[in-house]
Parts: C-alpha cells; structure tokens; sequence
C-alpha cells in the first residue's frame, strides 16, 4: 500500500525518536540554529559574558520546567508552578527582610512551602478525581493571592541577603571549575564504560565501541567548551553547580527507580499501571508534591537572581508558560509518557537563547512574543506528528 | 444441583484435585445479575476452557477471580483454602495472573519494563536505607531475566527486549503480556480472548505458548468464542450460560456441536435450569 507523505515523514521522525540521542535531537537542532543566527546576526551574542547571562537568565525557567515534567510524565498539568515559586520567594523574602529570620532557616521555609502546597494539590487531584488543569488552575490564582498577601501591601521586596544572593553571583575558581568537569567527564566515561562491560558479559546488547567513544567525546566537548565559555567571563556559577546536582538527582529518579519507571508507566497506560499495583493515587501526590518542592526552589533562585521578590517576576509574569513551554520544546509530551528532565533544561536553552537574542537585536516584545508562540506550536506540532508515527506500524 | 457431564466424558475429574475452584459465585450489577451462583475450576497442568455467549458471565467471573469485581456471594478455593481477592494486587500475591484482552501493557516502556512493571527489582546493600521505590532498579538482572522469559516462551521474532512494546506486532504483545503473567511466582493464569486479535501464524504461535504453559505445570483458564482454538488447546470446557455453569465436558469426548448447543439453548437440568426453578 503506497503510503502518504506525510505518513512517511511521521514514520521517519519516528525513527530518529526511537535513538537515545534522538530524543535530545530536535531541541539540540533548534538550539544550533538559534545560536548560529544570532551569533551571525549579532556579535555580541556569542561571548563568554553574554553566554553566562544566557545560562542564568534561563536558570528559573529550566527548574521550573524540570519540576513540571515530572507530572507532564504522567500525563497531568501543573499551572500554579509559578505561583507556588512567588509564593515561596516571598516567604523567603519576609522571612529574611522583616523578621530577620536567618537565611537557611528562610530557606528550608520557602521549600517546606512548597512541599505542602504541592501535597495539596495532588491529594486533591489524586483523592477527589479533579482534572490536574481544573486544581491547578485554582492554585495557580489561588496562590497568586497568597504570594501578594504574604508580601503584604508594598508588593515587592528587596533581598541583600549575602548567603542568598551568592547563589547566583559567585563563581567558582577557574582551577575549581576546570578540576570538577574533568571530574564529571571521567566519572560519565566510567559508568558507561563498566555498564558496557557487564552488559557484553552478560551477553546482552551493548552499544559499540565506536558510538560509545563518540558519546563520551560529544559531552567531554559540550562540558569542557561550556567551562572555557563559562571561565573566560566569571568563572563556573556556583549555581549551575547547585542546580547541575539537583536536576541531576531528579534525573536519576525519573530513570532509575522504581519510582521513575513507575511515572512512565502511569503516563503510558494508567489503567495498565493500576491492574499491576501500582498505587497510583500515592503516585501523584508524590509528583505533585515533587513539583511543588522544585517550584519553590526556582522561587529561590529567582529571589537571588532578581535581587528582590515582586509579584510581576513571578506569579504574574510569564514565567508559567515559558516553563511548560519549555518542557514541551524541549520534547516532553503534554501527553504523558515521554520525556527527561534534560530535555526540560535544553528546551529553557531555547526559549532563553530566543530571548536573550532577540533583545539583542532590539527586538519588541511584541516579535518576542509571536516567535515564542510560533517555537511552541512547532515543538507541540512535532510531538504530534512522532504520536502519529508510533501508532502506525501496529 | 452441581450436575458434572462425568457420564459423558469418561473419567473426567478423577484423580488430579482442583487447584483453583470457584463454588457459587453471585454478582449482580444494579437489576443485571451477571453470575447467579457460577462454579468453575481447574487443576494444575490443565488448560480449562471457559466458553459461553456474549453476556454469559465469562468476564465477570475473569474480573473475580483476577480481583478487579468483588463478588456478592460464593467462595473462590485455592488448594483447597478459602481465598479473598479484594484486589488485582491480592490475586498477584496469591500467585494468580491475569493477561486481558486488552493486554494492560505500556507502550511507551520496553519489554524488560513491562514485564517486571510494579515489581521492579531494586538493589540491596547501602541502597537498604533507601525507601523502596528510590532504590536504583537492578536492570541488567532484569533484562537478563526478561531475555530468558522471552525465550521460554519461543517467540522467535521477538528479537531484542529492549525494544519499546508500541513497536510490537500483536502477536508479540500477546506473548509479552503472557511472559509478564507467567514471569512471577504464578500458578494460575488467566487468559481473555487472548487470539482475538491475531492472524493464522500468531493464533498458532499463541496456542504453542498456552501449551507450554500447561507443560510448565500452571493451572490456566482460557476464555474465548473461538471453538476451533479451544478445541485444539484446551484439555477440559466449562460452558457457561445465563450467568451459571452448564457443564464441564472433557475435551476429547466433546464435539463442537454439542458444545455450540450448550452455549445457545443450555442443557438439560442442568444448573441453569436447577437455579431458574
């Protein structure tokens, strides 16, 4: 049976999906494309300095949009992530500024907030059997009043807190930064080498040497090319070390556990998940509250970053949407079951890189705004056309 | 009342006790009383077909037995002991599997996850002070394990359990969901339709893995209208009709005739008839 172009096109980005590396395929693309436009178009996108602004512009973004893929995986919707990172920056900010609270103490606030209204809404979700979007959805306005009450009537607060504000403005040595990424690389190579290593004793499949020598080669690359970028500014921030081992955690959780494989399962077929004993109830209360944990950690990092907490940076901005759409570029279905928290961290790349690019080049907000939403509809437009793909060989 | 075709069929039920036994099972769903004190049961290493037209209480009986409906009367036996099936976990522990027609699999997951999915193998050691479900999942064992499975089942064309099962042909998530059935300690396994979907060469590729099934000594039920496959796989068929057994006839002293005439029109005083009474 001849089949239709368009079948066949699906049936061909399918393909490229099915790859470990191809899931990261589309957005690294895009990303490149990006780059190489702006850094022709502009010259003073590609330096070592405006590359340490992109990194930490887009820093919030890529902890929000970590945290919402965790319930994108099992095919819910958090829309209150941004109001739940206001509201714990501004528990923070209180809590530091008028009650002269001390800053960890402060901290482990404005997360344990997190937790709890996270919690709430999965049990809501999970125990009432309310759409994600519906809950969230109140949240999402429920949470901006809470965040402009906490801050009370001057709507905005200053943060001079120095433990807080290193966060995001010191850097490490350049000795330091260069020791950890040999340290990280040699640790990746080890991993992959050993697990290779059992798999052939085992007689499983295992990945030739040849494209296993080039995937460790590729990330030795990124990760020495981003440390020379990131040293010839400021040295590595402290945060990208901080924020690098949170999301790698998360990562590992999503994959690794049984826990993670469980987030996939529930996204893939929850009935399937509930007939093994999955308890998928408990299931998305614990992403919800995952999420809810992440979100207030974005909240502190914009706090450090912005240097102050008003409602606009936060609940009332666009932050919400730049992190799920962040998620979505980055290749986690709005359909659940597929996606990393990877993916999340390139796809806010994108969306920074966008921004950071275009207001190089004196671009209005209006031109952001419509080049955002065309991005977006490209990378839904994607997801659904590889859906249309795996469908069709059955 | 339990009117057995023993006369018919020769020595049917001698020997071999039941390993799972149904006795009187009543559900009701609102005014519809889908089973009205069904029995049904079968011993290890036997396939027992269980037939019946549409609405004559086949899959309720599935769904109690597997946990997933709780039954209003009756009593399930497993060697002989009263069991309660609250749930599809309950049945999983009590080491009674379930493969649905609709197979309950994850399309986005690989074969290996699929086939350990809710009992995932963790790590031990340092890992113990870990809440089970963040401990880092043993995957090279259970990807040998899956690989063994598989083969067990002789499914020649399921080459790698890497693969994700929304790439599978039919016939390959029918073994998969199989594999995952037989896979844990189970001794009973269910079967629903399970060559409903399937061409000529699956069908009998399907039939060979029911077969090995009752080689491997596990006590399996296999549900369908397909008479030809029933007849060419199942040792002895329970007929059921209007929520209630006709008859239990050994498979070698049947023919489809009379088996199709149990199905439409029921016996004579047999249970049905007994319970309408």
């Amino acid at each position: 049976m001849p089949r239709s172009g368009y079948a066949d096109f699906a049936a061909r980005l399918h393909r490229i999906r099915e790859d470990d590396l191809g899931q990261f395929a589309p957005v690294l693309a895009s990303l490149l494309v990006i780059w190489a436009f702006f850094g022709v178009t502009e010259p003073a996108f590609l330096t070592p300095r405006n590359f340490h602004f992109l990194l930490m512009q887009s820093a919030v973004v890529a902890t929000l949009a970590a945290g919402v893929t965790v319930v994108l995986l099992i095919g819910d919707i958090d829309l209150s992530i941004a109001a739940v990172a206001g509201v714990g920056a501004a528990i923070l900010a209180v809590l530091i500024t008028n009650v002269g609270a001390p800053a960890w103490i402060a901290v482990a606030a404005a997360l344990a907030a997190g937790v709890v209204l996270g919690f709430a809404q999965g049990w809501v979700i999970a125990c009432i059997g309310i759409p994600s979007f519906v809950v969230t959805l109140a949240g999402l306005l429920g949470f901006q009043g809470l965040m402009l009450k906490i801050l009370g009537i001057h709507g905005a607060l200053n943060m001079r807190d120095p433990m807080i504000r290193g966060l995001t403005t010191v850097g490490v040595p350049e000795w330091l930064g260069w020791l950890l990424a040999f340290a990280i690389i040699l640790a990746a190579a080890l991993v992959l080498v050993r697990i290779n290593r059992q798999r052939s004793r085992r007689g499983l499949e295992r990945m030739e040497t040849g494209p296993l020598l080039a995937r460790i080669a590729l990330f030795a690359a990124l990760v020495l090319a981003a440390v020379a970028t990131l040293n010839a500014y400021r040295g590595v921030p402290l945060l990208m070390l901080i924020l690098g081992a949170v999301l790698a955690l998360l990562w590992w959780v999503t994959v690794a556990t049984p826990f993670g494989r469980r987030l996939f399962a529930i996204g893939g077929n929850p009935e399937s998940a509930r007939r093994v004993g999955i308890p998928v109830k408990r299931m998305r209360i614990a992403a919800f509250t995952l999420v809810g944990l992440m979100a207030a950690f974005g909240g502190i990092i914009g706090a450090s970053r912005y240097a102050s907490v008003s409602f606009n940076a936060f609940a009332g901005g666009p932050l919400l949407l730049e992190a799920i759409g962040a998620a979505v570029i980055g290749g986690t279905s709005l359909f659940g079951g597929r996606g990393s928290v990877w993916n999340a961290v390139l796809g806010a790349l994108v969306i920074g890189s966008l921004g950071n690019g275009l207001d190089l080049s004196g671009a209005s907000a209006a031109d952001k705004l419509m080049v955002s939403g065309a991005i977006l509809l490209l990378a839904v437009a994607f997801d659904a056309a590889t859906r249309g793909g795996r469908a069709a060989p059955r | 009342m339990e009117h057995e075709r023993r006369s018919r069929s020769g020595a049917a039920g001698a020997g071999a006790a039941a390993h799972l036994r149904a006795e009187g099972i009543v559900k009701s769903f609102g005014a519809v009383r889908a089973l009205r004190g069904a029995h049904l049961e079968v011993r290890r290493g036997e396939v027992m077909g269980l037939v019946g037209d549409n609405g004559a209480g086949k899959s309720t009986l599935m769904k109690i037995i597997s946990g997933v409906e709780l039954p209003d009367g009756g009593r399930l036996l497993l060697e002989g002991r009263e069991i309660h099936v609250r749930t599809p976990h309950a049945a999983t522990g009590l080491g009674i599997q379930t493969v649905f027609q609709d197979l309950a699999l994850c399309e986005n997951l690989d074969v290996t996850a699929n086939l350990f999915l809710g009992h995932e193998q963790t790590a031990g050691g340092w890992a113990g002070c870990l809440p089970p479900s963040l401990r880092p999942l043993r995957g090279l064992d259970m990807e040998e394990q899956s690989r063994d499975a598989v083969a067990k089942l002789n499914v020649r064309t399921l080459t790698s359990v890497r693969t994700r099962v929304g790439a599978l042909s039919g016939g390959q998530r029918q073994a998969v969901a199989i594999a995952r059935a037989v896979r844990a300690a189970s001794t009973v396994v269910l079967l629903d339709e399970p060559t409903a979907a399937l061409g000529v060469a699956q069908t009998a590729q399907m039939l060979d893995v029911v077969r090995q099934l009752r080689e491997n000594r596990h006590a399996v039920i296999y549900v369908s209208h397909n008479l030809r496959d029933v007849f060419a796989v199942c040792d002895r068929i329970t007929v059921l009709r209007h929520g209630a057994r006709v008859g239990v006839w050994e498979t070698e002293a049947a023919t489809p005739d009379e088996i199709v005439v149990a199905i439409t029109r029921g016996g004579d005083g047999d249970e049905t008839a007994a319970d309408a009474a």
